[in-house]
């Protein structure tokens, strides 16, 4: 928890946000000021802190933490007014209908402008502009894309680094790597279930980040881990139990035991699995509540603190 | 006597091609080769196209690599899970990184010019993100395999999006990301150049000589101009590509399409559906109903005074009954929670879709043998359930 730049991903619909909203919630709750970056989505974060959407402009949504929503026009905008100086020039290039159309189909602009911007925040300044100010942020926390989108998203610097020889694009391709290289600043949270698909996308997404890009990891996050329950020995007479006639007081209860069993054999083979990778691990139980809000967070949140610090 | 059918039995014996789409994690590729092998259990010579599906349920399939066609399985697998399917079941998997270079290759205008983009190194740094090269082949694929005249029925396995319709709109966007106009303007060929351009060419070129050199500033370097040339070689394959566009886009919209939107009971992941569906309906593609995967089904709500005498009747021993029957009253609490917060999620569902909406409950484990598969499509169809 100590590096200022942290990175989560994992596949779609795995709980990106929910680890997201949890890191930052440690972040802040131990006095670091915090800044969770989405990018260009449905915001989920600031709702889990009982706040409306932050949009694109850097709002506060708890104590020590500010969330934003990143988009690409605005952070096109903003970065070409920082190089081309001028407004005016800016309208002339960027408003350009055939200018705009261009740079939407630059394969990976988009993602590349939503990167650059985090970047941004992490190095920002206060008071702005000024080298010597002290750093704005204490740690930027960044809902990274799903996996397979996210492999071409953390690759886009190297890629312009091997295509673009020199200039601005190049400098900025350059630090940006940097960044996502550096082991004292930078750490990659990667989030999975205990189920096939997601384990085996977590294998090879660790495999591409980490062995192949070099990019230092942070945590495994297993979300969705069945809790254990009982004792061993009411576990046992429970495995133990003739299957009840249907419709009978006993059968509901037997059936819920047995998948219960069932998904928790399954979480303990998974997570066997992903212990292969080395890095630390930490498994957030299954909620069985009707609504996943702050209170399920903060819960969430201790659960985690008890296996070592988020 | 006529039984009426659920829609999706009536999908499964009548429609040419059914779409599954929906966002990551729901199951959508396993609810596909459901479908895919009840069609074929229903006597359909059928094909699944499937991206990149769990080990375990393509090795169920026979599937053991990107054949880049569809593969029959195997009989023996049939036989194996107790099976007698009366018409073929075939699989094919779709191999993201290869369909773009397939699409370079049945466009190109000839070997030559197609070797030249793949060898491209922009090509091969952005093929696999070139956006919406991967669906529109999906969908040409699933358009060879019903001309093909091999297959009664296609089930297509979308991938996972984020924003629901990219899948749809992808197509649309290729051609228009891939428009001429827009590069030629910035970034003229050669042969353009050497021709007179006449007085109002040449002041739009003083415009354009700004902008490029603005833009080169921008990046401080040629990079957008590398970029354009690639683009333009990239641009030429798109008159082929517009046309069968148009064909793909009829297939997506004919009556003999189905678009099943998938998904799980989570607050969140139902209003992403009904959002889908909104826009599939509103662009005239086919919706075909909603599958609702992982609910908790209700159960009878159980106290640990009723369990006990149950629990001492089937032998467990003295000791152990009591707090036996409260740690089970307990994980039967912890489903009944799930189950009201799911029924709450199908409600809404119901609410948009009618009839058209089927549960598929949590199943203990996952579905990776055809067994599981036949019980999931047993689900599907409505043939069993909680009344």
């Amino acid at each position: 928890m100590d590096r200022r730049f942290v990175l989560v991903t994992g596949k779609g619909g795995v709980g990106k946000s929910t680890v997201t909203a949890l890191l930052a919630a440690a972040s802040a709750a131990a006095g670091r000021r915090t800044l969770v970056c989405e990018l260009n989505t449905q915001e989920r974060i600031p709702g889990l802190f009982g706040r409306a959407p932050s949009g694109p402009r850097v709002t506060s949504i708890a104590e020590n933490l500010w969330s934003v929503n990143i988009e690409p026009a605005a952070a096109l905008e903003e970065y070409a007014l920082m190089k081309l100086r001028f407004k005016a020039v800016y309208s002339l290039v960027f408003e350009n209908p055939l200018v705009q159309r261009f740079v939407g189909m630059v394969p990976g602009m988009n993602d590349l402008l939503l990167l650059g911007k985090a970047f941004n925040h992490e190095r920002e300044r206060v008071p702005p502009g000024d080298d010597r100010g002290r750093l704005a942020w204490d740690c930027v926390i960044i809902d990274a894309p799903a996996t397979g989108h996210g492999v071409t998203f953390f690759r886009l610097p190297k890629v312009i680094l091997e295509h673009v020889p020199v200039g601005n694009m190049h400098d900025e391709a350059k630090g940006m790597w940097d960044l996502l290289t550096d082991p004292a600043r930078t750490a990659v949270h990667l989030v999975t279930l205990p189920e096939e698909l997601p384990v085996q996308e977590t294998l090879e997404l660790h495999a591409t980040l980490s062995t192949q890009l070099g990019m230092p990891m942070g945590a495994l996050w297993l979300n969705q881990v069945p809790p254990t329950w009982g004792t061993a020995e009411t576990r046992a007479a429970a495995a133990a139990l003739p299957r009840p006639a249907e419709g009978t007081a006993l059968s509901a209860a037997w059936t819920v035991a047995q998948i219960r069993r069932q998904r928790e054999a399954q979480a303990t083979r998974y997570a066997a699995q992903l212990a292969s990778l080395g890095m630390p691990m930490r498994h957030l139980p299954v909620m069985y509540r009707r609504d996943f809000d702050h209170g399920v967070l903060m819960e969430l949140l201790a659960a985690a603190r008890t296996q070592g610090t988020p | 006597m006529t039984i009426a059918l659920t829609p999706i039995q009536q999908m499964v014996r009548e429609a040419r091609l059914i779409v599954t789409a929906g966002t990551g994690g729901v199951g959508k590729t396993t609810t596909a080769a459901a479908l895919a092998l009840q069609g074929a259990l229903a006597g359909r010579r059928t094909a699944v196209l499937t991206i990149d599906p769990a080990r375990r349920l393509a090795n169920a399939l026979g599937l053991d690599a990107f054949m880049g066609r569809a593969q029959k399985v195997p009989t023996a697998l049939f036989t194996a899970a107790g099976l007698a399917p009366p018409a073929e079941l075939s699989a094919m998997m779709l191999d993201m990184r290869a369909t773009a270079d397939e699409m370079v290759r049945r466009y190109a205008p000839n070997a030559e010019a197609a070797a030249r983009i793949v060898s491209n190194p922009y090509y091969q740094a952005f093929s696999t993100s070139l956006a919406g090269t991967q669906e529109y082949m999906a969908v040409e694929q699933v358009a060879d395999l019903l001309e093909s005249g091999e297959f009664d029925l296609v089930v297509l396995d979308t991938p996972p999006a984020t924003h629901a319709l990219d899948f749809l709109d992808a197509p649309e966007r290729l051609l228009n990301a891939l428009d001429n106009r827009a590069i030629n303007w910035l970034y003229r060929p050669k042969e353009a150049t050497t021709r007179d351009p006449g007085y109002g060419a040449r002041l739009l070129g003083k415009g354009r000589q700004m902008v490029f050199k603005s833009l080169n500033k921008f990046t401080g370097g040629p990079f957008f101009e590398d970029l354009a040339t690639f683009l333009q070689a990239f641009s030429s394959l798109f008159e082929a590509f517009r046309v069968s566009s148009r064909a793909v886009q009829a297939l997506l919209r004919a009556e003999s399409t189905q678009f099943l939107v998938v998904t799980a009971p989570y607050p969140a992941t139902v209003r992403e559906a009904i959002n889908f569906r909104a826009q599939l309906v509103e662009r005239g593609f086919p919706f075909g109903g909603f599958i609702c995967n992982r609910v908790h089904l209700p159960m009878t709500p159980t106290t640990a005074a009723e369990l006990r005498p149950a629990l001492v009747a089937a032998g467990v021993a003295s000791g152990l009954v009591p707090p036996l029957a409260e740690d089970l009253a307990g994980l039967v609490g912890d489903h009944d929670r799930m189950a009201d917060r799911d029924a709450l999620s199908l409600a809404d569902l119901a609410e948009v879709a009618g009839p058209a909406l089927q549960v598929v409950p949590l199943l203990p484990e996952d579905v990776h043998d055809l067994r599981g598969l036949v019980q999931v499509g047993d689900w599907l169809l409505g043939r069993r359930g909680a009344g």
